[in-house]
């Protein structure tokens, strides 16, 4: 098919209209994000660095955000894969809720979760005596990342399984593998990268997270805590360097996400119909 | 050798079966029939990546119905080869062989590649091969897992013309050598005819005809395998009173069988034993010619008995005779070659 070149030709009032309305998103949304990067190179972010409760509260974000995308892999990884292959009574039902903490507000979120597990929670008494607390604990903080990111994790896992065809598996079945093994050396070869592309997500949506977090563990406090503690007692200025920093990192993390999924989305052997 | 016994398959509200299906050692069983017939679903269920409903696959004297696909050792090659393709075609080839060290190993998938044909291209990534060559490494893939049988799904459908008889050989060949019983299922007879030792046809879902191609194709069990298998002209007719081989045809004119019609039959006469003549005044059976239709060397030739009548001449006949629409000729079928089914 021929591209429609729109240089040298009369633009039509439709096109018009339609680059004019991308120029404003484009625009609103790259100021701020501009703004932060450019609070970057003004030596915020050295600033940034110097601060001990800063660095303490990014290695606490950050490691907080990991723990929870791995607990999110080992949990969500065979339920992305058990809906990309499977179809069962109230499938459609469990996809939507798995999509739920999308919607939800996330102080909202918060409270919720503070129901289940905070002290007064049916888990909370639950996992009590096990050491597990959930009420200005990391492990609060874990649960609330979980909780508002695993979204990302599973629907990214659930296409990029979906994407390799199950005949694949047949094959490999037929070929000696048992159901595991077509799963790990036939199927997930395949889909890693998108697999990964969601783990990144959900691991960069947990870096990001304030309102579930602040709502179950106030302290220690992950770096968003961190930036709006600091504009509420010292203004914007004080706000600025760890703000700067965790849109830092989660640019970067969007870079990566970009640069997995972007080529080959395809990959799968067989031809779209 | 496999047999299938009272084999059923359900899918989405779809039965085939119950079949029965034999395949000894070294023989090529082409499972022939239209899209949608279940015969995918058949190799499936014996492969073991689908169900079986009801009955038994028995492969060497095991029935392997209640077996995961992988203790069935059964090669399965799908019409589009599904190499894996993060795999390089050595890899490929691999993935299922079984046991030895990675010598041996490497000796014996360089060893099938040599044999199937793709000796050059072991380093190569399945995205950079041909549909024929993705075959062919599908079908070595197969085989160094060292299979009891193997069930092959559309094979050659997405090969080029061209690439399709080197492949051809090279199934047979090693059906052959390796005395392997062989399921081929195809959509197309050409392909049937060409690889089958036996054509078992299925249709809807049920086993109609099995037999030696020739014999398929000349005498069909019924009016639907006879029409699947391009004898365009199945006629009702019924016999004439005053001379038991002449059969009546429903649509006006008559033909002459080799033997005796019951009272009410379905002939079936294949377009290519249906011989033209320049129209003669001697009673014999004359036509219009209402349409020509060019297919490769031959012409597909219209007629009005007045029954609708279809003819498959060589293109010089065509020539030779003149024919056009519009042009009377005369129309004869050997009674030998008028294949007569019960009315029903």
């Amino acid at each position: 098919m021929r591209r429609r070149r729109m240089s040298g030709r009369r633009i039509s009032p439709f096109w018009a209209l339609c680059v004019a309305a991308g120029i404003l998103v484009v625009v609103f949304v790259a100021m701020p994000a501009a703004s932060m990067l450019a609070g970057a190179g003004a030596g915020l972010l050295g600033e940034a660095l110097r601060q001990d409760d800063v660095r303490r509260s990014l290695v606490l974000t950050v490691s907080a955000a990991l723990i929870t995308t791995v607990i999110g892999f080992v949990a969500g990884v065979p339920l992305a894969y058990l809906l990309a292959r499977k179809e069962f009574p109230g499938k459609r039902a469990v996809e939507g809720l798995i999509d739920v903490p999308i919607v939800f507000p996330h102080t909202a979120a918060g409270i919720a979760l503070l129901t289940v597990y905070g002290r007064q929670g049916i888990a909370g008494r639950l996992l009590a005596p096990l050491g597990l607390e959930f009420t200005e604990t990391v492990a609060g903080i874990v649960l609330a990342m979980l909780f508002v990111s695993l979204p990302f994790l599973v629907d990214g896992s659930r296409e990029a399984f979906a994407l390799v065809d199950e005949r694949y598996e047949h094959v490999a079945r037929t070929l000696g593998s048992s159901r595991f093994g077509a799963f790990a050396r036939v199927t997930f070869p395949q889909a890693w990268r998108g697999v990964l592309a969601g783990a990144l997500l959900m691991w960069g949506r947990g870096i990001s997270e304030f309102g579930a977090v602040v709502i179950l563990a106030y302290n220690p406090k992950v770096i968003s805590v961190l930036t709006f503690e600091r504009f509420e007692g010292f203004g914007l200025r004080a706000a600025q360097p760890p703000a700067v920093l965790i849109v830092l990192v989660a640019f970067l993390v969007f870079v990566l996400v970009r640069a997995l999924s972007a080529p080959r989305r395809r990959r799968s052997g067989t031809e779209p119909p | 050798m496999i047999e299938l016994s009272g084999l059923e398959v359900v899918a989405g509200g779809f039965q085939t079966g119950p079949l029965d299906l034999r395949v000894d050692d070294g023989r090529y069983v082409v499972l022939l029939g239209p899209s949608g017939a279940g015969k995918s679903l058949v190799l499936e269920a014996v492969a073991g990546v689908r169900r079986a409903a009801a009955g038994r696959a028995v492969i060497e004297g095991v029935d392997v119905v209640g077996l995961p696909p992988e203790r069935r050792r059964v090669g399965l090659v799908f019409q589009d080869g599904l190499l894996f393709p993060h795999l390089t075609v050595a890899a490929n080839i691999a993935f299922g062989s079984r046991g030895g060290r990675g010598g041996e190993r490497r000796g014996e998938v360089e060893r099938l590649a040599e044999k199937v044909g793709v000796a050059g291209l072991l380093t190569r990534r399945p995205a950079s091969l041909s549909g024929g060559e993705r075959q062919r490494v599908a079908l070595a893939r197969a085989l160094a897992a060292h299979p009891r049988a193997l069930l092959l799904d559309e094979p050659l459908s997405a090969v080029d013309p061209e690439a399709r008889e080197g492949l051809q050989d090279v199934l047979r060949r090693v059906c052959r050598e390796r005395r392997l019983p062989v399921v081929h299922v195809t959509h197309d007879r050409h392909e049937a005819f060409a690889l089958a030792d036996e054509c078992a046809v299925l249709i809807d879902g049920r086993l109609h005809q099995t037999g030696r191609p020739l014999d398929v194709l000349r005498r069909p069990a019924d009016a639907a395998v006879a029409r699947f298998l391009g004898a365009r002209n199945v006629m009702r007719a019924r016999r004439d009173p005053r001379d038991h081989r002449v059969a009546l045809l429903a649509d006006g004119g008559s033909l002459r069988t080799a033997d005796e019609l019951p009272g009410e039959a379905v002939l079936v006469v294949r377009p290519e034993d249906v011989r033209l003549a320049p129209a003669t005044p001697d009673g014999s059976l004359t036509a219009t010619v209402t349409r020509l239709t060019l297919q490769g060397g031959h012409v597909l030739v219209r007629l009005e008995v007045p029954a609708a009548l279809d003819a498959l001449v060589p293109a010089a006949e065509v020539e030779r005779l003149g024919l056009a629409v519009g042009l009377r000729v005369a129309v004869s079928v050997r009674p030998t070659d008028v294949h007569v089914l019960p009315a029903g």
